[in-house]
């Protein structure tokens, strides 16, 4: 099947992206030399900067969420691949500061690799440097280990937790604890029900069947669970809910925020009606659903599916997911 | 014949014009178990990597440049693979060396090796570049001249690229399809393989 997408030269694409996202955004966001997001206004020195990487074809993620409350900059690759060592050293030097920077890894094998290369490479020159690897993808079994656990979208609220305490004032080791701890906390499942194309290349990614779904698909497409019959809102819902719950434990009196994140091609009517079944399904375990989202934060391309994010909080944690930020997908007045 | 400049000059000019002819091929092999990119973080690599040792004045910061420029004008895994293996390469040449015998060659890619594998996780059996690379260096050892050493690690790679076919992924995106995986070849491998059978080509050649 032909490619249907609004692009020019594909060399050109992931300069294009954040060409356009800065020319909308100006108030919030601003384009550094060699593919780096940065606020408008950048934060003061005094405070602890937070980073990360990753490649493009998935927006608003990660770039959307640079600005205020938020991150400091994203480090971009190209479409689907984490940024070289090269790039996102420029990145931490950029930001090298006494105050130091904790730079947030999704789990995957290219962004672990440029991340770990870059780290030996900054800390070597002095800079300050921590890193917090998000591995929130519990597709590959509830007892696989982290390393087989891939960083999904559950990166984004800890973006919001860790950016609210570095915003707070805290320094590097307790912004560093208190992501930390919110990350524990982190589950993710993805289901798709179409493939999607590489915007480069043209090439599907995976293809399903027309009456076919699959739970646990990953960030690129790539397979990773089990396939079935297409099932409804809520019986794919309490699937997904009953295997988050597993993983985190969930039990009468916990509180949680979850995401609906929409991948490309569902609509925010689907995502609605499975966050309103999430809602019921905690409700019937004694797990308040403190709030959460349902939008589009983390794509795939075309790709028809959703992550479901749940994320345990509290006080603390609810109160940073609360608290005030201005990026061009999070925009939150605070307290 | 030791390995000089010059040759090495033409072995990554070689190296870089097969992978650009393969470019995609392997992206479609990619596109199997992964988001079908490879051809093309691996041409940029490999013909950033040939473009700086074209401009180097000597064996040693031929690697380090040829692997600054990989690493700098690719993106994801495979910038940090080949930058990692070629700046390691030429750490593991002596400075102001002119040529290299089999036995220095053999030690520098080893040093490469292992310079890459501080960083890169996996081993022989992951259906990864590793299973073409690891085996190819191995082959080098013991070898009397140069040309049997490229030889070598060619087939070796190219053997070992081919064993992908009947392995399941462990790392990188294509781990999360584990046993679906068998029955496909690693593009990471091909390409791997690709790259030494031009190098070997490349030396032969008058």
């Amino acid at each position: 099947m032909k490619m249907k997408k609004f692009i020019n030269a594909p060399e050109n694409l992931t300069a294009e992206v954040l060409d356009g996202l800065v020319a909308a955004y100006p108030q919030k966001v601003a384009l550094a030399e060699g593919k780096i997001v940065v606020r408008a206004k950048p934060k003061s020195e005094d405070k602890v900067a937070i980073l990360t990487l990753g490649g493009s074809g998935h927006e608003p993620a990660l770039s959307g969420f640079v600005g205020e409350g938020m991150l400091d900059a994203s480090v971009v690759g190209d479409i689907f691949a984490a940024p070289n060592a090269v790039a996102l050293l420029a990145g931490l030097r950029r930001f090298k500061r006494d105050a130091g920077i904790l730079l947030v890894v999704l789990n995957h094998a290219g962004d672990v690799m440029s991340a770990n290369m870059a780290m030996k490479m900054a800390q070597r020159e002095g800079i300050k440097v921590k890193s917090i690897l998000v591995s929130d993808d519990i597709s590959a079994g509830l007892d696989s280990p982290v390393a087989d656990r891939r960083g999904l979208a559950g990166c984004i609220p800890l973006f919001k937790v860790a950016g609210a305490a570095a915003e707070e004032g805290k320094n590097l080791d307790e912004v560093f604890a208190v992501a930390e701890k919110f990350n524990a906390g982190i589950a993710t499942l993805a289901v798709a029900m179409t493939g999607c194309t590489h915007p480069q290349n043209g090439q599907p990614i995976t293809e399903l069947g027309d009456d076919e779904m699959e739970i646990g698909m990953g960030q690129h497409g790539e397979g990773g669970g089990g396939r079935s019959a297409i099932l409804s809102a809520d019986k794919t819902a309490e699937i997904m809910f009953g295997n988050l719950a597993k993983a985190l434990s969930l039990k009468e009196g916990d509180r949680i925020f979850a995401v609906v994140n929409g991948v490309g091609a569902t609509t925010p009517m689907e995502m609605s009606i499975v966050f309103r079944a999430v809602k019921s399904l905690a409700r019937d375990r004694g797990v308040e659903v403190v709030g959460g989202i349902v939008d589009e934060l983390l794509t795939v391309q075309e790709m028809a599916g959703f992550q479901l994010i749940l994320c345990r909080v509290d006080d603390e944690t609810k109160k940073y997911l609360y608290a005030k930020s201005d990026t061009p997908y999070w925009t939150s007045l605070g307290d | 014949m030791d390995l000089t400049l010059q040759k090495l000059k033409e072995m990554f000019a070689a190296a870089a014009a097969d992978v650009a002819a393969q470019e995609q091929y392997l992206c479609r092999l990619d596109a199997a178990c992964g988001d079908g990119d490879h051809g093309v973080a691996i041409k940029g690599a490999i013909t950033a990597a040939s473009d700086a040792v074209g401009g180097a004045s000597n064996l040693k910061d031929a690697f380090f440049e040829g692997g600054m420029a990989a690493m700098a004008n690719s993106n994801g895994s495979t910038s940090s693979i080949y930058g990692t293996l070629f700046m390691g390469i030429s750490d593991g040449i002596d400075a102001g060396a002119e040529s290299l015998g089999a036995s220095a060659l053999a030690k520098a890619f080893e040093k490469g090796l292992s310079s890459m594998r501080d960083v890169v996780k996996g081993d022989v059996g992951d259906k990864t570049c590793f299973d073409a690379l690891i085996p190819a260096v191995r082959a080098m050892a013991g070898r009397n001249t140069v040309a049997e050493l490229l030889d070598a690690a060619a087939a070796a790679a190219d053997e070992g690229a081919k064993s992908t076919a009947n392995l399941a992924a462990k790392f990188g995106r294509a781990r999360n399809l584990g046993e679906k995986s068998i029955g496909t070849l690693d593009p990471g491998a091909v390409s791997n393989a690709v790259i030494f059978s031009a190098f070997a080509r490349a030396f032969s050649q008058k």
